[in-house]
């Protein structure tokens, strides 16, 4: 039985979370890094960022909003900042000249207050639309994050699985009705997709909320239909930058969940043509009925420029009006 | 007999906290077109410099550049070839680390060499001993796609021939260790025969240079004793990752040389020093101390810079307490 409780016929507008930051956050960030300025002169400009990511959402009628994440930096240090347990360590290159401050394990994890829900709060006030509650997974927080502490990998899993349950209960009781999970490391390591899922079970099971997990970058050949088993009711995942091969995967095994269908490549400058991305979608729609799937880009859009994350998701709403028509 | 001390490759690129960040801004600056290319080969001149200084000072023996001037290990040498384009990110095997996978769109050729300056570099920065690293051709090979040769074979073949050329090249620029990576042959066994027959192209091009090849990320159990066919001089074991190596590590033949990573290039907790000795006495007892380095378990860049420094320290100082 589904809980999505949208109007239309499917193929939902949304996004897989961040956004880019326009260049008067971007600056007081640093200024604030550097002491310059207040936690209130920033926050102030978070909300500013916010607002107006909000507005553009609500320009293209975007079915389920996200806040973009403008207040945060990082996905997992984001979290590991609130965390007892969790300490903000050095910097670690992700890619080239990107890199990030990967967290340390130093005692156990626990949750002192709810990290996330006053920022819901705020952008569901801004929208008529649902805003998604964002949080990242307890796999992924883990295996991007150093242990020094725990003596097994599955230890350290739990206990984040724990506490991100706790936070999701809030979101609910907030009245978030879609939250996702993401866990983009879901798919690193094959022997450890059990842990995935029992970790994640420890998160939706006491859940009512329509769940949704993100996961990128890995062996997808190995990881499906295994994938399945994660106890989330939609799955979220890159076709374009894998020009749709994944799909050929679900004649032999059927996708038998809700999917984010991303068809945007969020590692590129080029805005991909309206009827480009149609036609990704009419090809997904070949395998999942369109009221099974979302329409996202691939991946966060952190990375790109404002105008180019705008542009992309114009074009994905004029794509999906257009496929909407055919239906 | 005193153990000798190496690294696997990379090291981490950002400074001290506090310290401006010199590469990247750089990098920033020419992507805005305020800067050229030649500032930025400054930049990670200097930075090689620096990693080189911190190798010296922790103690290390054979020393590399860290990689100073490449975002993986890859790129550099795709970029450089006849035949490839550079494709998207994927994950480096199950790092939160990514590189960019070439594709061989045209028959694979000699553009000259890759990686010959930074050593030439390196070598001008110090009077330790500098180890050239390649990538293994099985591993170049799995960790691209191949959409002109058709078959895995002549695809892996090719890479090699081109590596070939660039083994001679550093040989000749005075490497005192060629280093051939082959992380990926850890979980292809059936490569094995072909790997003979790839990397005995490229080592029939290295005269004297002792050569090593390396594997990490994992135990070499799936290859077994058949991985002492390969025709090189030595061969390196991730003896963190795979702790089942130490079986295999006793079996390496008497002529070869055996490099063990025995500290944990891939989490911040600093091992004890007291406890790396036991190790490195146990390896010394097990291969002879005259066959064995030590080293991290994998390059060092997946550590911030302060602490794999410090274990570059650790392990020297208890490298050091073996030997005395």
């Amino acid at each position: 039985m589904s809980k999505v409780d949208l109007p239309g016929p499917g193929l939902w507008t949304t996004s897989v979370g961040s956004f880019p930051k326009p260049e008067y956050l971007t600056k007081a960030r640093s200024q604030f890094a550097r002491k310059e300025i207040s936690r209130e002169d920033l926050t102030q400009l978070e909300e500013k960022a916010t607002r107006e990511w909000i507005e553009f959402q609500n320009s293209i009628d975007t079915d389920v909003v996200v806040d973009g994440e403008q207040y945060r930096g990082d996905m997992v240090a984001y979290f590991a900042e609130e965390l007892p347990g969790l300490e903000i360590g050095g910097l670690v290159r992700s890619y080239g000249n990107r890199y990030y401050r990967k967290p340390i394990a130093t005692g156990p994890i626990g949750r002192d207050h709810p990290v996330t829900v006053d920022w819901w709060k705020f952008a569901q006030g801004l929208t008529d639309a649902p805003v998604k509650g964002m949080l990242t997974g307890p796999y992924t927080i883990c295996d991007w994050s150093f242990n020094e502490y725990y003596d097994t990998r599955r230890d350290f899993v739990l206990d984040l699985a724990k506490v991100i349950r706790d936070e999701a209960l809030d979101l609910e009781k907030a009245g978030a009705k879609y939250i996702q999970i993401d866990e983009p490391a879901a798919s690193t390591r094959m022997d450890e997709l059990d842990l995935v899922i029992e970790a994640m079970n420890i998160v939706t099971e006491p859940l009512s909320a329509h769940t949704i997990t993100h996961i990128c970058y890995g062996d997808f050949h190995r990881a499906y239909p295994k994938m399945l088993d994660i106890p989330v009711d939609q799955i979220d995942l890159e076709f374009a930058n894998s020009e749709y091969s994944l799909l050929d995967e679900f004649s032999a095994d059927p996708f038998t969940k809700h999917i984010g269908l991303g068809i945007s490549d969020v590692h590129t400058h080029t805005i991909e043509p309206v009827e480009e991305m149609a036609e990704g979608i009419r090809k997904a729609l070949k395998f999942i009925p369109p009221e099974h799937i979302f329409v996202d880009p691939d991946c966060g859009l952190k990375t790109r420029t404002v105008e180019e994350a705008q542009e992309k998701l114009s074009n994905i709403k004029k794509a999906v009006d257009i496929v909407r028509a055919e239906l | 007999m005193s153990i000798t001390t190496t690294v696997i490759g990379s090291y981490p690129k950002p400074p001290a906290e506090g310290e401006t960040f010199t590469v990247r801004k750089t990098l920033h600056a020419l992507e805005k077109g305020d800067v050229t290319v030649t500032d930025l080969h400054a930049a990670q001149n200097d930075l090689a410099r620096q990693i080189i200084g911190e190798q010296e000072q922790a103690g290390i023996d054979i020393v590399t550049d860290g990689h100073a001037r490449w975002d993986d290990i890859l790129t550099p040498f795709a970029r450089q070839w006849n035949g490839f384009e550079i494709g998207g990110l994927l994950r480096w095997f199950d790092n939160n680390v990514y590189y960019r996978r070439p594709v061989a769109t045209s028959a694979i050729g000699w553009g000259g060499p890759a990686s010959v300056d930074a050593l030439k570099f390196a070598k001008s920065a110090t009077d330790r001993k500098v180890k050239a690293v390649i990538p293994g051709p099985v591993t170049f090979a799995r960790l691209s796609v191949d959409e002109h040769y058709g078959d895995h074979q002549s695809f892996v073949i090719a890479i090699a021939e081109v590596l070939a050329q660039e083994a001679f090249e550093l040989e000749a620029a005075g490497a005192d260790v060629i280093q051939i990576d082959e992380p990926a042959l850890l979980d292809a066994p059936e490569d094995l025969a072909l790997a003979k027959t790839a990397i005995q192209r490229i080592t029939s091009e290295i005269k004297n240079t002792p050569t090593i090849l390396a594997t990490y990320f994992g135990d070499a159990k799936r290859l077994g004793t058949e991985l002492f066919d390969l025709p090189v001089d030595g061969f390196g074991f991730d003896l963190v990752s795979g702790p089942e190596n130490a079986n295999l590590i006793g079996q390496v033949p008497q002529d070869r040389t055996v490099q063990v990573g025995v500290v944990d290039a891939r989490n911040t907790k600093l091992e004890d020093v007291d406890k790396l000795a036991t190790t490195i006495q146990q390896l010394a007892e097990q291969v002879g101390a005259e066959r064995l380095s030590v080293a991290p378990s994998s390059g060092l860049e997946f550590l911030p810079r302060e602490k794999a420094q410090a274990k570059l320290q650790r392990l020297a100082e208890a490298a050091k307490k073996v030997g005395e």
